[in-house]
């Protein structure tokens, strides 16, 4: 989230989009109906008509996959009728940049395509620089070189008549919301994964993106653009990058071809080598020295031109490439689409290993079943018996980045252990294998520092245990041996270490801030609440918000003004942690006028430029944007199984960067003509991801006892059954038999003149647990998105009978 | 008289709930209000968040006899005041549920049950394997368009986990898939 959940009363409007937050997030309604109180207007975007529609004030129902088009024909509106906020647009984007003449979009492409690897080469997605390799600006919006003339002549062909033939909305219903967003201000977007399931997941939040920056909606409380994340600790989890294509940080990991920190810089930029610099020292210690380069060499160098998702280990399993896989808390046999992929994966594995609370799935993928015959399963599965959270101690950071501290006052049940002593006892046990090695693959694990010794079996020493994981993160300062206060204090030379750059205050002068519970401390009544836990970075609530005040450093908003420029006392000020480059420089300075401080440009990017930012004394980039792989700008294009042609581009009616099948046989594709509805996946407010939990617990299951398919009163006509009657539902990958669910909530959608069905299940079921039954997941599709490889659960085709 | 609810049921708990509200003039039945107070009469309590979406809800948790008793939404929590949904509400199961897995298990190969092993056993077995399956697949150089680099990892071990587990423990098990040179780490963020 850019802003936090209380933040959301703030607001004028939500835009909730991809998101079913009444059920899945349901104390973000709270907060929502609390604005709504005060006048705040709801609409709700959305295939299916849910909880969440049901108290909006304006409900939208497009076809699965078409967000972009949606968003794409609101922005084209706004900038067609000037609609957009000019001061905003000027001073806090990168409208005026004059973009490099190279750059172009034909023929369902942008320029640099490579049709044969499916990819880009971005050179031309850059801007015209000057000699000292900044961006050149125009003098007005209306120059036709920069980019905002350039974003206007793109997202012109999402007018009306062709964004209601691809989404199935109307041109009124499309309107409407535009004058909604226009009219109300600040305004907030809220999503979910029903935005990121799809193979364009990261251009949908790009529309996003555009949509809030010409509003001029980031970085004042109530507005930006907030990711509802699914799990309690996925911020965490992606802060500390379980994920193979970061370091803790959002740091780059290497490449085969990046050999030392330099070369590393040349990517990343001298700004992010400081906190690379710290990490080393965090993991390596004493033994990471300027001279030995912080023992860079010592990371693992992955392969540049390889993908190392969650996807590809059960695939290169398949080829016998994946010999051990340890599962710490995930159900990938509930939760991964094309489930035959996953089960035929670990049933080629040496070894699985599973750290859970329950038996789960994952863990029983051999167990006897139809198709599953244990004997023919040469599989070693350990099972390691994990505590539960109100059974261990340590921090986990919710949606708003705040990070706050679950104390423990029972044991685990038997002999299940805190996943901390589980993990301290395997790599120790693997460094005892190694003890006295001196070959050079075995000199990481060997040189790491983990030296963490308490008794497993004693509480306060378990608590201290964590909480010195949490100072590692936060970071010292190595010649006092004091803990960082802030990120400010990191130093490029060796002297301040820290395990996550964007944690150092966690910890200010060797206080847990964590545990902090000062409810009562409002200023500016904005629901910041500085004094409870504490958000990163530098207990900051709503990033951007230097965005938030004029150039002048004035606050666009009086009656919600979080930050501002203090003249008398010369510096920036206000109820939240100002987020610029230096507080005390001001307006008048460069840094003063970066709101967007993190992009390598420091203002907020309608097109997605390919930039690095120079360093005025050296030849490595200052700094280094981010762009996604699919394109500068977000177009729409068809989910790969789709019940349509796609009517902007036919000749590229998917993704072009998306790569799919890649295991022919396990991967097959289903045509509309066999598989005529489409699909779509969700969680729900009595079962949560894999149900691992939720499905053991009794009264839940009462409460939702089994999946089911809900269609609409015209699909259940046609197949002839009612609510309750047995449906096979098939789709290319699968089949799996479930009760019909027939509702008003779904309804008949009118696509390019063709009637579409649309199929709703919950994906929450497996073969374990106290509620045991089909999964979902073996119909869906894993073609993923070019960035994320994120699979598109949001969209597939399937065929449904009477059973 | 104001009051904050959280030190008004501290309050209620303390003196005994039919007197308490009455004192403070609050209509409500004293039998209903004392079932509830008895329940965690004496017990002690910590707070927790809760453990399925991002909302970070703050809950309070009751303990008598090393038992969790009762589980309720943290009143005194800036972003749940108190409240907790279905799924949140039901954690009171998870301590006390008899479907926990309580030692450690192994499934020899072919087989068609679970054995009980001791800790010491489970994590040799686990150290032994990532030791035997790193050193028999080490990439030490790979060859990229042709030309040679030194890349020191293993692509035979994959780390799957992180969204459910605390900061410490993501962090921990990040440092130690890059220490053992594993490049296949992932968790639920890419779901």
């Amino acid at each position: 989230m850019t802003n936090h959940w209380i933040d959301l009363k703030n607001a004028k409007v939500f835009l909730i989009e991809g998101s079913n937050c009444a059920e899945n997030h349901p104390m973000s309604m709270k907060w929502i109906m609390k604005a709504k109180e005060n006048g705040a207007v709801i609409i709700h975007v959305d295939p299916r008509y849910t909880r969440t529609s049901e108290v909006a004030d304006i409900f939208v129902r497009i076809r699965p996959g078409t967000d972009i088009a949606f968003l794409n024909c609101i922005i084209n509106y706004i900038l067609k009728e000037k609609l957009y906020d000019e001061d905003f647009v000027l001073n806090q984007t990168n409208a005026l940049y004059i973009a490099d003449d190279a750059f172009d979009f034909k023929g369902g492409v942008f320029s640099g395509y490579d049709e044969a690897a499916r990819k880009y080469d971005n050179s031309s997605w850059g801007y015209d620089l000057d000699g000292d390799k900044k961006p050149k600006k125009a003098k007005s919006l209306d120059d036709p070189r920069c980019i905002f003339s350039k974003i206007k002549k793109f997202f012109e062909r999402y007018d009306f008549k062709t964004t209601e033939k691809i989404t199935g909305t109307t041109e009124e219903k499309i309107k409407l919301v535009a004058h909604t967003m226009v009219e109300n201000k600040p305004g907030t977007i809220l999503y979910a994964l029903g935005m990121t399931q799809h193979t364009v997941g990261v251009q949908n939040i790009r529309s996003f993106g555009v949509l809030q920056l010409l509003l001029g909606n980031v970085g004042k409380p109530g507005s930006g653009i907030n990711a509802l994340r699914g799990e309690p600790n996925v911020q965490g989890s992606t802060d500390m990058a379980c994920l193979f294509g970061y370091l803790p940080g959002y740091l780059a990991p290497p490449n085969h071809n990046v050999a030392d920190i330099d070369t590393w810089t040349k990517g990343s930029g001298t700004f992010r080598r400081t906190f690379l610099v710290n990490l080393m020292k965090a993991w390596f210690g004493d033994h990471a020295t300027p001279e030995n380069d912080f023992c860079f060499s010592l990371l693992p160098k992955k392969n540049g031109k390889a993908n190392y998702s969650l996807f590809q280990i059960f695939e290169t399993a398949l080829e016998g490439k994946m010999k051990l896989a340890y599962f710490m808390g995930q159900n990938p046999l509930v939760t991964s689409p094309n489930l035959n992929v996953v089960q035929e994966g670990l049933s080629k594995m040496e070894m699985v290993v599973v750290q859970d609370l329950f038996e789960i799935e994952t863990a029983a993928f051999w167990e006897k079943r139809e198709g599953v015959d244990p004997s023919a399963i040469d599989t070693e599965v350990i099972f390691l018996p994990a505590a539960a959270f109100m059974e261990r101690e340590g921090s986990l950071t919710n949606s708003g980045r705040m990070v706050q501290w679950r104390y423990t006052g029972i044991k685990p049940p038997g002999e299940a252990r805190p996943d901390l002593v589980i993990l301290d006892m395997i790599f120790k046990k693997v460094r005892e294998l190694y003890a006295g090695s001196t070959e050079r693959k075995d000199e990481a694990l060997l040189k790491a520092t983990w030296d963490y010794n308490y008794d497993y079996d004693d509480q306060e020493q378990l608590i201290e245990f964590a909480e010195e994981v949490l100072k590692e993160i936060n970071g010292y300062d190595l010649t006092t041996g004091e803990l960082l206060k802030s990120i400010g204090e990191l130093k490029p030379d060796g002297t301040t270490s820290s395990g996550n750059w964007v944690y150092p205050g966690v910890f200010a002068n060797g206080e847990n801030l964590s545990k902090r519970k000062d409810n009562e401390n409002d200023p500016g009544g904005l629901g910041i609440y500085p004094g409870f836990a504490w958000s990163w970075p530098g207990n900051m609530h709503v990033l951007y918000n230097r965005a938030s005040c004029d150039s002048k450093g004035r606050p666009y908003d009086k009656e919600r003004a979080v930050i501002w420029w203090d003249e008398k006392a010369g510096r920036w000020t206000g109820y939240d942690t100002p987020d610029v480059p230096n507080a005390e420089e001001g307006p008048d300075t460069p840094s003063g006028q970066r709101p967007f401080r993190m992009s390598g440009e420091g203002v907020g990017r309608l097109l997605a430029a390919t930039y690095k930012d120079p360093n005025p004394d050296s030849d490595l980039p200052r700094d280094s944007s981010s762009t996604p792989a699919d394109g500068p700008l977000p177009e729409f294009y068809e989910p790969v199984e789709s019940p349509v042609d796609n009517i902007l581009h036919p000749e590229v009616p998917y993704n072009p960067c998306v790569k799919y099948p890649r295991v022919e046989s396990l991967q097959p594709v289903g045509d509309r003509a066999d598989y005529p509805y489409v699909l779509m996946t969700s969680s729900l407010a009595e079962h949560w991801c894999a149900g691992s939990v939720t499905r053991n617990i009794p009264w839940l299951n009462e409460m939702y006892p089994e999946p089911v398919a809900e269609m609409s009163e015209n699909l259940a006509a046609t197949l002839g059954v009612a609510t309750g009657d047995w449906v096979k539902v098939r789709s290319a990958r699968g089949e799996i038999r479930v009760k019909a669910y027939v509702t008003p909530r779904m309804e008949t959608m009118l696509i390019n003149g063709e009637d579409i069905e649309v199929v709703w299940m919950p994906y929450n079921w497996g073969h374990k647990a106290l509620s045991r039954k089909p999964s979902t997941n073996y119909l869906t599709i894993d073609a993923g998105d070019p960035n994320t490889s994120i699979q598109e659960t949001k969209a597939c085709l399937v065929d449904i009978t009477r059973a | 008289m104001k009051l904050k609810r959280r030190e008004f049921l501290k309050l209620a708990g303390a003196t005994g709930a039919g007197l308490a509200l009455s004192r403070l003039g609050f209509n409500v039945r004293p039998i209903e209000a004392a079932s509830k107070v008895t329940r965690i009469h004496g017990a002690r309590e910590y707070t927790s968040i809760c453990n399925f979406c991002s909302c970070g809800c703050g809950m309070i948790c009751h303990v008598k006899d090393g038992k969790l008793i009762n589980l309720e939404g943290d009143p005194d929590h800036i972003i749940n005041e108190g409240a907790l949904c279905s799924k949140g509400a039901a954690m009171y199961e998870v301590p006390n549920s008899d479907q926990r897995v309580k030692t450690p298990l192994y499934r020899a190969p072919g087989s068609d049950r679970w054995e009980k092993i001791s800790w010491e056993t489970a994590i040799e077995k686990v150290a032994q394997k990532i030791k035997e399956v790193r050193d028999e697949n080490w990439i030490e150089k790979e060859k990229v368009d042709g030309e040679t680099y030194e890349v020191q990892r293993t692509d035979a071990i994959g780390f799957i986990g992180g969204a459910q587990n605390n900061n410490e423990e993501c962090y921990l098990f990040t440092k130690m898939a890059r220490m053992l040179g594993v490049t296949f780490l992932e968790h639920q963020a890419r779901v």
